[in-house]
Order: structure tokens, then sequence, then C-alpha cells
């Protein structure tokens, strides 16, 4: 009697388990995204900024050479002062916390930051005492709600869920790679400037600043007191700014802007020089600009080139040679010398005073050094890479010598 | 770090069986049959039942009259998705050796997704990775008349986990997140389809 009672038993139980059993499937995503963070600016400007004690460079920004001083923007985080007397060995010196700074420039002891949507100006005459001495409010007002008073910014975060990609924050749809690239350009991306990749940049009395497709124009004529003048439109894909001779050079991902600066307060167009989508900085000297292309990251052409263009006529721009390149980031034109980061391959310098032939006047290709940006300073090339911010002797153009790293947290990578 | 501890107590239990099967103790059961499961609810609110090939070859080694203990091996197919169950396992015997003969079995592993290969581009990675495995069941052994081969028939239940993974390669060139475990490095996004498979299990084979 006891074995049909155990299949019995069995069959019961085995049918009971296929009849309520199917089978599961279950899927997360777990992605990288900017999160929207909603901040009052209110309360933003009720904080006190306080100069803190030096702090580790951590990921840093742009790159501004101001006298002795190297100053360091931690992106979204604030500017950190470095004593730059001997470039073979920097002194940090102390931190200024700025929430949601991106960009810095210096005109007469006084420096000028973002705070979001705010200009701040600091008096750094004293590098021991620095002071805020004003505020320009509601300036730079992209990711503002003029209404409400409240900024929205992004947080980087890792989100996991079980929605596909999609996901609902507080009624903005966020997607994972579109607004993790939108906004990552925006922000961090400006590593490595105050060289050809600057947003901030200062002519005349007057500082211009870019963001992805405006120019604002400020004037600063009294340092310590600057006003805002009037927003330009460029068009989409602003990336760098580089100001020469009472013009203003502007690099986009779609070509570059020249506009005329003789009256600073209202720059205007020249001319427009377009390519194909890349990603491009710009230097300048009287004659020639020289323009990096690079495929890779957002800019998804795939070329990467050294572009020289024949500015004598600025509102005739006209491309004279095109030199192929590894992969080239942030350049610098010292005298008749090019430097040119190649991302990973390394760091090229050239002789270009003959422009026709830069490609025979290759003088040194470090291999070893990869760079994404540098910065040919009074005493030092400084060079942004994996390694931290180096800084080289160049007063002998063709044998760079290698002065000091300063260490960073969290280095730029370069794919 | 698991899977190499699975491989170890398996080889430890195979040392142990193979020199059990020397005193002439080994027990082989060997079957084929098909897998039977209730599919995920459509849109439509109705289910699509899978039945799927089955094919298992317990090897054990007898402790006594009525008890065996081994490893079991096997190629079990679910829908798209092949896996290779590795388990130990028990089968105990109820009635007299030499007649027909009721039999319980457990077997516990778990599913190697060996036969799956691993895909990869420049963009993207995805691949399978086997989980737990569950197989109780009961059948009965019909002794030939030689009295050494047998034939055999097995009713069970099996519950088998698996979990797919594809991930984006983070292309961005950005610093990886500091204490972003969640996601592995150099990975901008990862999908995990996590499966639990519930089969109804019919084999018929032999043991001897």
């Amino acid at each position: 009697m006891k074995t049909p009672r155990l299949i019995k038993a069995f069959l019961i139980l085995a049918s009971g388990l296929f009849f309520s059993c199917e089978d599961q499937i279950n899927t997360t995503y777990t992605y990288r995204t900017m999160m929207p963070v909603y901040l009052e600016m209110s309360d933003v400007r009720a904080r006190m900024i306080a100069v803190e004690p030096a702090q580790p460079l951590d990921n840093p920004g742009k790159i501004y050479l101001y006298k002795d001083y190297l100053l360091v923007n931690e992106p979204t985080k604030g500017i950190h002062i470095l004593d730059n007397s001997n470039p073979s060995s920097p002194v940090n010196l102390s931190f200024i916390p700025i929430e949601g700074n991106v960009d810095l420039a210096v005109n007469s002891d006084i420096l000028y930051a973002d705070n979001y949507v705010d200009l701040l100006a600091f008096d750094i005459s004293k590098i021991s005492n620095i002071k805020l001495i004003n505020r320009v409010e509601d300036v730079f007002t992209h990711m503002y709600r003029h209404d409400t008073g409240q900024i929205i910014t992004f947080k980087d975060t890792v989100i996991t869920t079980d929605s596909p990609r999609w996901e609902t924050w507080r009624g903005w749809a966020v997607r994972s790679d579109m607004s993790f690239a939108a906004n990552f350009s925006a922000a961090s991306q400006s590593y490595g400037t105050g060289g050809s990749m600057a947003r901030f940049t200062l002519m005349d009395g007057h500082l211009y600043a870019v963001d992805e497709t405006t120019l604002r124009v400020f004037d600063v004529k009294t340092p310590n007191e600057p006003k805002f003048v009037k927003p330009i439109d460029l068009g989409w894909g602003i990336e760098t700014i580089f100001p020469f001779q009472k013009k203003l050079f502007i690099g986009s991902n779609r070509g570059m802007h020249i506009y005329d600066a003789s009256t600073p307060h209202s720059p205007t167009r020249m001319a427009v020089y377009e390519h194909a989508v890349a990603c491009d900085p710009v230097v300048v000297n009287e004659e020639h600009a020289f323009v990096t292309l690079r495929s890779g990251n957002f800019c998804v052409n795939n070329i990467n080139q050294l572009q020289v263009i024949d500015i004598k006529d600025p509102y005739k721009p006209t491309l004279k040679k095109a030199y192929p390149m590894l992969n080239p980031h942030g350049l610098g034109l010292a005298g008749d010398f090019l430097y040119i980061a190649e991302g990973r391959h390394g760091l090229k310098s050239f002789n270009v005073k003959n422009v026709m032939a830069i490609d025979q006047n290759q003088l040194e290709f470090l291999e070893n050094m990869k760079s994404v940006d540098l910065i040919p300073g009074p005493k030092s090339l400084i060079v942004i890479g994996p390694d931290g911010v180096c800084q080289f002797d160049y007063s002998t153009p063709s044998k760079l010598r290698k002065l000091s790293c300063i260490q960073v947290n969290n280095p730029v990578v370069i794919k | 770090m698991r899977n190499r501890v699975i491989y170890l107590i398996l080889l430890f239990f195979f040392s142990y069986v193979k020199g059990l099967a020397q005193e002439r103790a080994y027990f082989n059961q060997t079957e084929v049959g098909f897998l039977w499961g209730k599919g995920t609810k459509s849109w439509e609110g109705d289910y699509e039942n899978r039945m799927n090939l089955t094919v298992s070859s317990f090897h054990g080694a007898k402790i006594n009259a009525h008890h065996v203990v081994g490893f079991g091996i096997g190629y079990d197919q679910y829908e798209n998705l092949s896996l290779i169950p590795i388990s130990l396992g028990w089968r105990g015997f109820l009635g007299k050796e030499g007649r027909s003969q009721l039999f319980g079995g457990m077997d516990l592993g778990g599913g190697s997704t060996l036969l799956e290969k691993k895909e990869t581009t420049d963009w993207y990675s995805n691949w399978y990775e086997g989980g737990l495995m569950l197989h109780p069941s009961l059948g009965i052994r019909l002794p030939a008349k030689n009295g050494k081969w047998a034939l055999s028939g097995t009713l069970g239940y099996k519950r088998q986990q698996a979990y797919f993974f594809e991930g984006s390669f983070d292309r961005s060139g950005n610093q990886p997140l500091p204490g972003s475990s969640t996601l592995p490095r150099g990975y901008s996004a990862m999908t995990e389809t996590s499966f639990l498979f519930h089969s109804l299990v019919f084999r018929m084979g032999v043991m001897f």
C-alpha cells in the first residue's frame, strides 16, 4: 500500500508544481547616466565661499596660467591654486570651493569663475587672502528656469532599473547614452583648457564666455565690477575660443567661426570656415589658423587631421593644407613651434615656419607622453594627460625636457 | 571561485566513486527524454509551452543495497539556450533487487554554458552564465532477464537558473565612477536577464 500512495503524492506534487510555476524571466538594466539634480539658486548664493587648504587634484579641468600661479579647475567643484614659480616642483597652495564651476579667467588680479548661472569675481592680488568681491547674477542661463529660480545640473551616477533604457525622473526622460553625452560634454569635457580648449577668454577689457550655443560678453574694464553686456547666438556645437589680435576664433564641431572684436562689446561675425563634423581646437598666428580635427568620442567622423587655414583675409578663410594625424586633441603654438597632443599616441612637436611642409619638419614624437591638451607657458610647456599635469622645459623647442608631473587621483582616460 | 570549488568537489567525488567502482559497486543511469515547461505570459495573456531535449548520465557507487551516490552530467535544451548540467546526486531504491523497483532521486548542481559562445564586437559583448540546478525525481526500474541491465523511466521536476548579460562598452573615454561597483569596469551599460526555468522531466533509458 505504501507504493501507490507515494506515486500519488508525487504526481500531485509534480502537477501542482507544474501548473503553478511558469518560467520567470527578469531583466535589469544598469547604466551610467547624468541624473538631473535640482538646486535653488538662492541656496547656492547663500552659501559662503571660503578658501580651503590645498586639496589633491582629483580630475582636473581647465588650467589657467597667471603670473607664477597655476589655477586648476576641478570641474563642478572649484579651483586649485598652485605656486608654479619653480616648474620643477609646483606647490599646491589652496582650494576655492565653487559649486558648478567649470571655467575661469584672470584679469588684473581679478579671477572670474562661473558658479552655475552666476559669474563670480575674486580678488587674488594677495594669494594668501583671496576674497569674493562681486557676483553677477543670472548670466549663464542654460539649465536655468528663471521663473522658479531653480537650476538643473546633472549628477554622474549609475542607475539600476527593471524598465528598459528610458527612465523618467521628475518629469525628465533620461536616456543613458544621450543625456550622458550631452551633459558630460558641457561639463567635464572641458578638461585641460586654458590652452586651445578654453571656453572663457579675455581680450581688450572684455571677458568672452562660450557655451554650447552662445557667446556671452562681459565688460571688465573695471576689473572688480564685471558687467554683463549681451549674449550672441553662435549655433550648435561650440567648443573652444581663442583670442588673437582683436579677433575671436571660435572652434565648433562643424567649423571655425571668426569674429571681429575691434568693437569689444559687440563682436561681429566675419566668416565661418566649415568642415566635416569633428572635434577641433584652434590656435592662431598672424597669417594662419591651426585646427585639429579628431575622430572618436562624440565627434564621430573618422577624420584625424591638422588643417592649416589661411586667415590673411579673415573674411575669406581658405584651407591651405591638411596633414594626416593619429588622434590630435589640443594643440599649442609658441612662435614657430607647434605642439600637438596626439591622445594615446603621444606628443608631437613641429616647426611650422613653412606651413606647406609641416610634415617634413617634425621635431619630436614622444610616444610615451600620452596627452590631451597643452599650454605653452612662459616658463614651461604644460601637458595634460593620463600621467597628470606635467611640465616640460621647452627652451630648446626641438628637445623637450620633463620637469615635473603633478599627481592626479582620477587622470584623463584616453581611448 | 565558486566554480573552482564545485570542480574540486566533483573531482573528489569522482575519485571516490571510481574507487568504489573498482569494487564492482559502479552504478550507471543513462536516459534521454524531454523537458516540458510553461513559458512566460505573453501580452495576449497566454503561455507558450516549451518542450526540449534532455539527456542525462548519472555515475554512482552503491553504498549499500538501496542507496547510490554519484555525479551526473547531461545536456539540457531550453529553447535557444543549451546547458550542460553538472550535479551531485543520490538514488534510493525501494523493493527487492532483481524485481521491478521504484526509485527516488535528487540531484543538485549547476548548469554550465560551455556550449554558448560569448559574442564580442567593438561596441558590446554578450554572454550566458549558468546558475543553480535542483532536480528531484521519481522513477521505475525494470530489470532485464540477465539481471545486470535494467530499463528505467523517470518523472521529475527540474529547477534551473541561468543568466544572460549584454554590456555596452564605455567608449566615452570618461573616468570610471569611483565606487560604482554595480557596473563592471569598462562598460557604460549592462543588461542582465535572469531566467528561472521550471520543467517537468520525462526520461527513459538504461541502468546498470
